[in-house]
């Protein structure tokens, strides 16, 4: 009797945002509360860059507001260049984010003021996880729902995976190569460059590539 | 009847889905919204449209309006005023005629609920009355500077409920307790945003003679000082200087804003005799007017010095129109500067937008097309009932920063 492949739940998510009552309206500040505020509020401003639907100049809401607030520009390069998903824990990317700040502090240690109504205000999610009801049983299956499904699906097991696993792998290669045993297709999808696609540029290459393997697996090329 | 099926091929998909989950756990359980106006606004205007998509879902959603006398408004637009910053005097006799007003709409509402959601600050002393459920204060108005005694008065009441909502997250204030932030929404098959034929459109501009030879820009607002009508007249001078152009002010007024009428006068008389400026007084539910001008409008305005959030910005966004705002309240939310929008502190700024959308279509279309997109994915009713029935279960699972449904 044939084995029976452990099916794929395509989930999704909404994030609901709350204030923390804390603002920062200097360098010296932000770095004072980004020690001590929650790990969602640093979650809320530092993962969630691919939820806003287009590519932006920086990658995190810090390195936004250095740039565009206290025009740090050089600050807000290096704050871009941290990547969330790199890290296993929050606690390392919060310790990350004040490396780099205390970094520029010791070469500028005259930091400016934000103008009023400009500080930055830390917020955080509280997230809610809820199923589609879109199942995949094998990859022809996934290849429809990934063209399909809410980008609020992909964003869930592409990105967020990667933080919510605590490892580098989000939840499509993980399936793809634990259950599906195809090592190649599952490198090839988490080698792609997060912070270059938007969510639709995201889900046009793993399409692609998905689509690839099943042409092959049918012997069409 | 419009149903949430309607929504479907229109809002994201993921937003209608979150709904059905949430209205599983949420269902057969009741919820009460409370105001000060059964019309003008964006207040009762979502309301008007949100509370039979709640039942449709399942929940007992029902909307009650506070009844007060002309002091009664008088004291609250003060109220509103200083909340923006504007300096006003309340005093103490002034505070207890607010209370007592509310103590006896609260001896004829039944605020039985399992949630309740009292917007802005008119009935916000009704929390006295709280027998059970989960009570929450929506503002609807830019607190972010306001005159910090009249704050100091009303958050007596407000950090007695369970939790707060803002609009925008600079508005949020020190309050020790839960402070949610949720955008406000269009609905895009509202009379005032849903697709019109082009004979529609005819009939609504015969109907007020607006001859349609020249580009028109249009501000839609109430004629409030906070919207900057008289400001918006010189940026148009400012235009006309290089291009031909009509200017439309269209408004309609508020039963709960007694200042509005002299304002009116005042954009009248600051207009005087230019054949190319009108002033259209719009009575309540002119929304099939209001969506014809946005839509035969070249350029929209808001040019707002103060905005809690301006609903009139994704109105016109979601017809395809790039809306120069002011870089205020909650209007950077909608407009992203160059994308979907140009955001200007000046009359000055305001008038070099205009005449940069007036001189180069093309960019006009890219950025209409993207502000329609925009609005879309972030501001529809469908994902306004979606957060607030995502706080109520959040606060139902207090303490949770991951919840499953």
């Amino acid at each position: 009797m044939e084995e029976r492949l452990t099916p794929f739940h395509f989930e999704q998510c909404i994030s609901i945002l709350k204030s923390t009552g804390k603002k920062a309206r200097n360098l010296r500040e932000l770095r004072k509360i980004i020690s001590e505020v929650s790990d969602e509020s640093i979650f809320h401003h530092t993962y969630q860059y691919f939820l806003k639907g287009h590519i932006l100049e920086y990658t995190n809401d810090f390195a936004h507001w250095a740039g565009e607030s206290l025009e740090e520009k050089a600050l807000s390069e290096h704050l871009s260049n941290i990547d969330p998903y790199a890290f296993a824990s929050i606690n390392d990317l919060r310790n990350e984010l004040l490396r780099v700040i205390d970094e520029y502090l010791k070469a500028f240690p005259e930091p400016r003021l934000a103008m009023k109504g400009d500080e930055f205000y830390f917020n955080e999610t509280v997230t809610i996880i809820f199923p589609t009801n879109v199942i995949a049983n094998n990859l022809a299956e996934f290849l429809v729902a990934i063209r399909h499904i809410d980008a609020g699906s992909i964003y869930f097991h592409f990105y967020e995976a990667r933080m919510r696993l605590g490892k580098e792998a989000d939840d499509f290669t993980r399936w793809i190569e634990d259950t599906l045993g195809k090592k190649e297709l599952a490198s090839e999808i988490r080698n792609i460059d997060l912070f270059m696609f938007s969510i639709e540029g995201i889900r046009n290459h793993i399409a692609g590539m998905v689509e690839a393997e099943v042409k092959k697996d049918m012997g069409t090329i | 009847m419009i149903q949430l099926s309607n929504y479907s091929g229109i809002a994201p998909k993921g937003d209608l889905i979150s709904l059905y989950r949430l209205s599983e756990r949420l269902s057969n359980k009741s919820f009460l919204h409370i105001n000060s106006t059964k019309s003008g606004g964006g207040v009762a205007e979502i309301l008007q449209r949100m509370i039979p998509l709640l039942n449709e879902l399942g929940i007992n959603a029902r909307w009650e309006v506070i009844g007060g006398d002309e002091r009664f408004f008088d004291i609250t637009k003060k109220i509103h005023n200083a909340l923006q910053g504007n300096p006003e005097r309340i005093t103490e006799d002034m505070w207890q005629y607010h209370y007592e007003v509310n103590r006896r709409n609260a001896e004829k509402i039944s605020l039985d609920a399992d949630a309740v959601l009292i917007h802005d600050p008119q009935p916000a002393p009704l929390i006295e009355f709280k027998k059970d459920g989960i009570w929450m204060w929506r503002c609807h108005i830019d607190v972010s500077n306001p005159i910090i005694y009249i704050w100091r008065n009303l958050k007596h009441y407000i950090r007695r409920y369970d939790a707060s909502i803002f609009s925008v997250a600079r508005f949020a204030r020190a309050l020790q307790i839960d402070e949610f932030i949720i955008t406000p929404s269009i609905d895009p098959l509202s009379e005032k945003n849903m697709e019109l034929t082009g004979r529609e459109i005819n009939e609504v501009i015969e109907k007020f003679q607006i001859p349609i030879d020249k580009p028109i820009i249009l501000q839609v607002s109430r004629f409030d000082r906070f919207k900057d009508p008289v400001g918006v007249i010189e940026a148009y001078r400012l235009v006309k200087k290089y291009n031909d152009c009509r200017l439309i002010l269209a408004g309609s007024s508020a039963t709960d804003d007694p200042e509005g009428e002299l304002v009116l006068n005042e954009v009248k008389e600051y207009a005087a005799d230019d054949p190319d400026i009108r002033i259209l007084l719009l009575p309540p539910f002119s929304d099939k007017d209001i969506n014809a001008l946005q839509r035969v409008a070249t350029v929209v305005l808001q040019k707002s010095l103060k905005e809690g959030f301006g609903l009139t910005v994704s109105e016109a966004m979601w017809k395809g129109k790039p809306v120069i705002g002011g870089a205020t309240g909650g209007i950077p939310l909608q407009i992203v500067h160059g994308v979907t929008g140009f955001l200007v502190h000046s009359v000055e700024g305001a008038a070099f937008r205009i005449r940069q959308l007036l001189n180069n279509p093309e960019m006009a279309k890219r950025m209409g097309e993207s502000a329609r997109e925009y609005v879309r994915n972030n501001f529809l009713i469908t994902r306004q009932i979606r957060d607030y029935l995502s706080v109520w279960y959040s606060i139902e699972n207090k303490g949770k920063s991951v919840l499953e449904l």
